[in-house]
């Protein structure tokens, strides 16, 4: 493969919206100074328009109990996929149970009042239908998603209203699900991208919840039957959800098909989240997790981002483009295009109810690691103290408003932009707005982004690799700490 | 309709029908993705699909050239060259390929396996010219310089320690190949070992680009929001006029029958349990008995309702993961299962109850919904597979370079829907012997003391 896709599961870019105003070809003009990896030619026959796209209107109707729901209706193929968001996730666990909600959500497919764990997988496969639920500890909903063919519709979604709302989170199911997450979990902390980001996350968020890529061990442990059955009353209730579809279905169907599998389902009292206090990281700092004889260095620099609804989030959207975003961004192409250094060195952020994480990250060979951090620290630097060129900026926003019509493919996209709405509040005509936001941004905006969030005083570095040949390069950029918790994860 | 997947009226009528009415139970709902197929003067196959659904297209280039064409010490040569597919030709820069269809919204990516090599990218539907021109440039003039392939023999050798060296059961992975084939054109691996990638000289790189980067050696399949006869044209301007060569070289993929299990067992210093790799040798991707191979398979390892998972996770609790496929190969391929052991667990006891598993499949028939599971689960999974342009154009250009019948993409389905349980009995009996096996047992190194800050 040319290039892998990114180390994080990260929602980075979002694909959607109304496009916006032409712009001129950019095939006349040579790469800017800053993209040293790329020779433009200036014959490629670029099309100057950006392509102007209608976004589709999700149609949207509630239950008799509350429950919310919307459609993007899509009759090429005769499918379904269905979402179930529930306010909460992992960020309304107890402070002391950081880890309940995604457990509880694990565990619903493991038996219902009327089905055992195996009847429900069954039943499940023999219809070809999908089922699955997950809630971070840093999460803020508990996310449920079901599926399959359109004309098996009203089994599949009978067997997932029964698990969605009548669990019994049978104690031998509950202990077999605590010793096969913790063999995995063990096996997950072999290869250095999850070490890597388990120390990154500790060390931006500290105690906060966004530091836990899974449950601490002992909080695990120590669940009970009667912690998830809690859990799952709290939180799992009709007016405290919405339900985002599409497929091969008109509303007034999907609504009926609903109203039978969860029009019974009785309302509660709706959750709201109180968030943790968030103390940002005070200063720089250099994590090393030894990992002897690796081959590679993993490399994690970054810091404290911003929440989803901050005004900052268009000129970031812009900066991490320019930055890393893709292979069209500097660190690819001068990092790895120009210099070899590495297979595959990537921007990103998120960010959520609470501000995410920013950052940039590559795989080095060990030898290559003095120069390679070097380059990067450099390319992070200058995102900051120079202007990006006027092409440049123009190629990011092109980039980024021309892959609006890419979502238009993806049903799947649309509908999680349609979630980020829902889940943030944002106004209606968000993504239709979209463009204009993403126009509107300046080499200014991006320059002071760039500076604020990138802060050097500020910048975590994480490297996972072969302790004795990199310890003094990281030197270079602070006292090297080792972490006692990340040993226990490395070989 | 110019619809390129079309749903059949059926289904059509049923979704306006009141949903408490009686769902048809008789035949599932049709979907067939049409397209036209011509061959140019210079020999390029091309295969269209017009689907106004999204204002997007998708271009896809197989070349009929993968590990498997490569010889002894020049490993690694068919993925490497494909590195160099994006370093610039006659009128294109190193790297403005990805750089212009990233900077206009697109996507793209370029993949080598054993088999073929694919280069693939979907744009916002007004760029259709620029990907035919990015495509056909490379094809016709690609620029080879030393600077060039050292730069990405680099970046190459960064993805194999990425992928192998770096990960744990990586090695192993990567050995299992070799046990497992005895034919060289399937037994080394595709990414190459890292001597012959630092051998691969300019004059290969040349060569290998004359011989199988040719017109008649590749298929381009684009699909999407475009009117045929404007795309045709395009296609002819661009590429009609780069030169025909001569056939490639055939290579014989013919293994020789085994006659007795294969079984080797490693240590990894990145592992941290035992991992169990099994395979036995199935026929060529297109042979019959794939459909039924491919059922027995979900029926014994797909998800968590499969027989392996049932037992060996929840029931027995010996596993950490288990799964495996398939392999659909232009030559013979294999059914794939692995496994991770618990911590405690030995790796016997794992053999011995997969091995267990097998045998009720060839003593008794499986159950009415174990078939049922997997005709549905496949059917769902094709629906899915054609959803987007990007994934039909791919899907027509691999099973046209593969088995030279694009035509599978509508008719596979119809191949599962065949499949009976005394078929999925006969291909267990038949295949899943011992003396048909390969196994790799990976462990975990033994810790050396305490590592520096543990």
């Amino acid at each position: 493969m040319y290039i892998l896709s990114r180390v994080l599961g990260f929602v980075l870019l979002a694909w959607t919206g109304l496009c916006a105003a032409q712009q001129p070809s950019l095939t006349e003009s040579p790469a800017p100074d800053s993209l040293q990896g790329v020779q433009l030619k200036g014959k490629a026959p670029v099309n100057p328009q950006t392509l102007r796209v209608v976004l589709p209107k999700a149609q949207e109707a509630t239950l008799s109990n509350g429950l919310r729901v919307a459609l993007l209706e899509d009759h090429k193929i005769p499918t379904f996929s269905l979402q179930l968001l529930l306010t909460g996730g992992g960020l309304d666990d107890p402070a002391d149970q950081r880890g309940v909600a995604m457990v509880t959500a694990s565990l619903l497919r493991e038996g219902t009042t009327a089905r055992t764990s195996r009847q429900i997988a069954e039943q499940l496969a023999t219809l070809g239908g999908f089922f699955s639920a997950s809630a971070s500890p840093s999460s803020g909903e508990t996310s449920i998603s079901m599926g399959g063919l359109s004309d098996k519709a009203d089994q599949i979604l009978a067997i997932a209203a029964d698990v969605v709302r009548n669990p019994a989170f049978p104690d031998a199911e509950l202990a077999k699900y605590k010793s096969r997450f913790l063999s995995q979990l063990q096996q997950q902390r072999a290869t250095p991208a999850f070490v890597a980001q388990e120390e990154f996350m500790r060390a931006v968020y500290g105690t906060h919840p966004g530091s836990f890529v899974v449950p601490q061990e002992n909080v695990l442990r120590a669940l009970t039957r009667a912690d998830l059955a809690s859990y799952h009353k709290a939180h799992y209730m009709p007016n405290n959800g919405i339900v985002l579809a599409y497929g091969d279905f008109k509303l007034g169907d999907l609504v009926q098909k609903l109203e039978r599998a969860f029009g019974d389902w009785p309302k509660g009292q709706a959750r709201t989240i109180s968030l943790p206090a968030l103390t940002p990281p005070g200063k720089s700092r250099v994590l090393l997790v030894d990992r002897p004889g690796s081959v590679q260095t993993s490399l994690w620099l970054g810091g404290l981002g911003i929440e989803r609804r901050s005004d900052d989030y268009f000129a970031v959207l812009v900066m991490n483009h320019i930055l890393g975003g893709g292979p069209a961004s500097r660190l690819f192409v001068n990092l790895r295009e120009k210099k070899g250094y590495t297979y595959g060195v990537y921007s990103v952020f998120n960010g959520s109810r609470f501000p995410g994480v920013m950052l940039a990250s590559m795989d080095v060979r060990t030898d290559v690691t003095d120069p390679a951090l070097q380059d990067l620290a450099a390319e992070l630097r200058r995102m900051g103290s120079e202007p990006v060129p006027e092409d440049e900026l123009k190629n990011a926003k092109r980039a980024l408003i021309g892959g609006f019509a890419l979502s238009l493919d993806s049903p799947q996209t649309l509908i999680s932009n349609l979630a980020t709405q829902k889940i943030y509040n944002l106004p209606p005509d968000y993504w239709d707005a979209y463009p204009q936001r993403v126009e509107a941004i300046t080499a200014a905006d991006v320059q002071r982004v760039a500076k604020k969030y990138y802060d050097a005083g500020k910048l975590q570095i994480v490297a996972v690799g072969d302790g004795a040949a990199v310890k003094q390069v990281l030197e270079k950029y602070g006292t090297v700490e080792t972490p006692a918790a990340a040993a226990a994860g490395v070989p | 309709m110019n619809r390129a997947v079309c749903v059949g009226v059926c289904l059509c009528v049923a979704a306006v029908v009141s949903a408490s009415a009686a769902e048809p139970k008789s035949k599932p709902a049709s979907v067939r993705v049409e397209f036209t197929d011509i061959t140019l003067a210079n020999g390029l196959r091309v295969q269209l699909v017009e689907d106004h659904g999204a204002p997007v297209i998708a271009v896809n280039v197989a070349y009929d050239v993968g590990s498997r064409n490569e010889r002894a010490g020049r490993t690694g040569f068919a993925h490497l060259f494909e590195h160099m597919m994006f370093k610039g030709s006659a009128n294109v820069g190193d790297g403005e390929h990805f750089y212009q269809v990233f900077s206009n919204g697109g996507s793209m990516n370029g993949t080598t396996n054993s088999d073929l090599t694919l280069y693939f990218e979907t744009l916002p539907a007004n760029q259709l010219e620029l990907a035919l021109y990015l495509e056909a440039d490379r094809m016709r003039s690609l620029e080879i310089t030393q600077a060039k392939l050292d730069n990405q023999r680099h970046a190459v050798q960064e993805e194999r320690r990425l992928r192998v060296d770096n990960q744990p059961y990586g090695v192993a992975d990567e050995h299992f190949d070799e046990l497992f084939y005895s034919n060289f054109a399937y037994q080394h691996s595709t990414i190459g070992s890292m001597e012959d990638l630092n051998a691969a000289s300019v004059a290969d790189v040349a060569q290998f680009f004359k011989t199988y980067y040719a017109p008649n050696n590749a298929v381009l399949s684009v699909v999407g929001d475009f009117k045929p006869n404007e795309a045709l044209a395009l296609i002819k301007r661009y590429f009609e006029d780069i030169p025909r060569q001569s056939e490639p070289p055939a290579v014989d993929l013919s293994e020789p029958e085994q006659k007795a299990e294969r079984r080797e067992t490693m240590t990894d210093a990145l592992a941290r349990a035992t991992q169990v790799q099994i395979a036995y040798k199935t026929p060529v991707g297109n042979a019959p008995d794939i459909y039924a191979l491919r059922v027995l398979s979900s029926v014994l390892q797909q998800g968590d309702s499969s027989r392996l998972y049932q037992t060996l996770n929840k029931e027995k609790e010996l596993i950490v993961s288990i799964g495996g496929f398939v392999d659909e190969r232009i030559g013979p391929g294999g059914l794939y299962i692995g496994a991770t052991v618990r911590p405690g667990k030995k790796a016997e006891d794992v053999e011995a109850a997969i091995y267990a598993e097998i045998e009720k499949l060839q003593q008794q028939p499986i159950a009415e919904w174990e078939l049922e599971k997997a005709k549905n689960t496949t059917r769902f999974g094709y629906m899915q597979s054609i959803r987007s342009a990007g994934s039909r154009a791919t899907q027509l250009g691999t099973l046209t370079v593969k088995f030279n019948d694009p035509g599978l993409i509508n008719t596979r389905v119809a191949g599962f829907e065949a499949v009976t349980r005394a078929d999925v009995q006969r291909v267990a009996k038949q295949y899943l012997q011992a003396k048909n096996r390969t196994v790799i047992v990976t462990n975990p190194a033994p810790r050396a003391a305490a590592a520096p800050g543990a």
